[in-house]
């Protein structure tokens, strides 16, 4: 089977800065795929450039099996919900319904339920929008279209924490109903974390982490106690950085854990914990600067 | 084609910039017309106005706005530079089309009434719009469509390159108007030139303005192709 989205070797360079270097990795059709990074990482450059609305300095894309710049057979079943959306001079209502004549599956019905949840109000100017709710439309057309290739950038910058929730919400509901593919880049990973099947996470142009979410979870563990303790349970393992005040240390082990680890590190006196998505996510793209002088890295 | 047709739909949501916007000033620029007219009764004979040009110079803010405005939101729905310019120029030649039926009508209405009741010319301009109505038809909608393909390039290098593209473009068409001029004088043809234009018709001259109209919109689409939003 084609995957949904394929990119190889995909490189975009501007006046000799490279924001993409050297990009390859398929995702299958019919999954939530989670778009990580830092800042000015690519993220965005990535969608656009899927989108077809940049283009390529190398390599290639594939969206359902074919290029997707200028590609009205692909365009057509492609929806990109972007944060810096730039949007005509439209009230919220005008904007919704000209959108569903873009779209042969569009839903009114989920349309109309959105626009509720959200408190949009329909005769607003888009432009009078404040930034949360401009998010909140964006999302609202990216869910109601329907679109076999769902395409969000930073889909709730200035969402409040209930909006966010109905955003989450939402998607696995309509989703589940009807199955496509979706690409999400966020900022809040542990948030989104129970909805994405994978994750990549890119940084500097590159993809450094590429996984299903399942395989990552327990695939590092956090190792606090007294320092002589982690020493010893974590002698002879991966370890990927360590801190260290006073007597106690705290140690972060790669690799899973069995039951006669877990034993042994409860009869020490250990305590464990295993790494969150997002602290999985920031060791992969470098940690940041140390706190404390203590801390050394293995 | 259909999605052709929802881009032109899509376009026309913009009442303001497509419909409300030339016509009120059309509509204004008459009522001042006729209030000068009014003024100075005492002149003897025809007055030509002039003044209908206002509609077409305001058709190339509405092509220019029309395209700088709603393509990003477009490209974002997934429609393709080419379909979303194929549908824009749909709806200009619609728009052309209808505008120029409509003036038109306002100039059969204004022969009927001997200019008003004032012996105003305004929908009637000597030798441009003075022939039988389907030819004054035509020669609106060619200059109509002109005007909206050169606003249309207006806002697809405007969206391209910015305010730094605009003026560039700008300067690059007076640079080849004065390249013509220039070309003109050095073959010593300022006579053949005058000759040309005092024996073109004004079906030769609407023709003219087709050929420019195509090349334009040929030069907008080869703009759009590469933009980038």
């Amino acid at each position: 089977m084609t995957p949904a989205i394929s990119v190889a070797g995909l490189s975009r360079r501007y006046r000799g800065q490279l924001a993409l270097d050297n990009v390859s990795f398929d995702i299958g059709s019919g999954s939530i795929t989670g778009l990580l990074g830092r800042n000015g990482a690519g993220k965005t450059t990535l969608l656009r450039i899927i989108a077809g609305h940049e283009f390529a300095s190398a390599g290639s894309v594939r969206v359902l099996g074919a290029r997707p710049v200028e590609n009205d057979h692909v365009l057509r079943q492609m929806v990109f919900v972007r944060e810096d959306q730039a949007y005509p001079d439209f009230r919220v209502g005008k904007a919704v319904q000209a959108a569903s004549w873009f779209y042969p599956n569009w839903s009114h019905e989920r349309a109309g339920a959105l626009l509720e949840e959200f408190r949009l109000p329909l005769n607003r100017k888009i432009k009078k929008l404040s930034r949360g709710m401009r998010s909140a439309l964006g999302i609202v057309i990216g869910l109601a279209a329907r679109a076999e290739i769902t395409l969000f950038d930073e889909p709730y910058a200035g969402l409040d924490p209930v909006a966010r929730q109905i955003f989450y919400d939402w998607l696995l509901a309509d989703y589940a109903e009807h199955p496509r593919t979706v690409l999400l880049s966020t900022h809040l990973i542990d948030e989104a974390a129970g909805l994405l099947e994978r994750v990549m996470v890119i940084d500097r142009g590159q993809i450094v982490l590429n996984s299903g979410t399942d395989e990552l979870r327990g695939g590092a563990t956090s190792v606090s106690g007294p320092a002589i303790a982690v020493a010893e349970f974590t002698s002879g393992r991966p370890v990927w950085n360590r801190r260290r005040v006073a007597a106690q240390e705290s140690a972060v082990v790669a690799g899973a854990l069995d039951e006669a680890d877990r034993a042994r590190a409860a009869a020490l006196h250990l305590h464990l914990e295993p790494l969150t998505l997002q602290q999985l996510v920031v060791h992969a793209v470098g940690s940041p600067e140390p706190p404390a002088r203590e801390r050394t890295s293995a | 084609m259909s999605t052709w047709i929802s881009v032109a739909r899509y376009q026309l949501t913009d009442r303001y910039t497509f419909v409300t916007g030339p016509w009120t000033i059309l509509g204004l620029d008459f009522l001042i017309t006729a209030a000068i007219v009014l003024g100075y009764p005492g002149r003897n004979g025809q007055v030509y106005a002039g003044a209908l040009s206002a509609i077409y110079v305001y058709l190339v803010v509405t092509g220019a706005l029309g395209i700088a405005r709603q393509l990003p939101f477009a490209l974002a729905l997934g429609v393709s530079r080419r379909a979303f310019y194929a549908g824009t120029t749909l709806l200009a030649a619609a728009i052309a089309a209808v505008y120029a039926l409509g003036l038109t009508v306002l100039q059969l209405i204004e022969r009927a009434t001997g200019g008003w009741g004032l012996k105003l010319h305004f929908f009637r301009v000597p030798y441009l719009l003075s022939g039988p109505w389907y030819l004054s038809w035509l020669t609106s909608f060619v200059g109509l469509a002109l005007m909206l393909a050169w606003g249309m390039w207006f806002g697809i290098v405007y969206r391209r390159w910015n305010l730094p593209g605009l003026l560039g473009f700008i300067a690059a068409q007076a640079v080849a108007v004065a390249l013509v001029l220039v070309i003109i004088g050095g073959a010593d043809a300022w006579s053949s030139a005058g000759r040309f234009f005092k024996a073109l018709t004004v079906e030769g001259l609407t023709g003219l303005l087709a050929v420019l109209a195509v090349a334009l919109l040929a030069g907008g689409y080869a703009t759009v192709r590469r933009l980038t939003v």
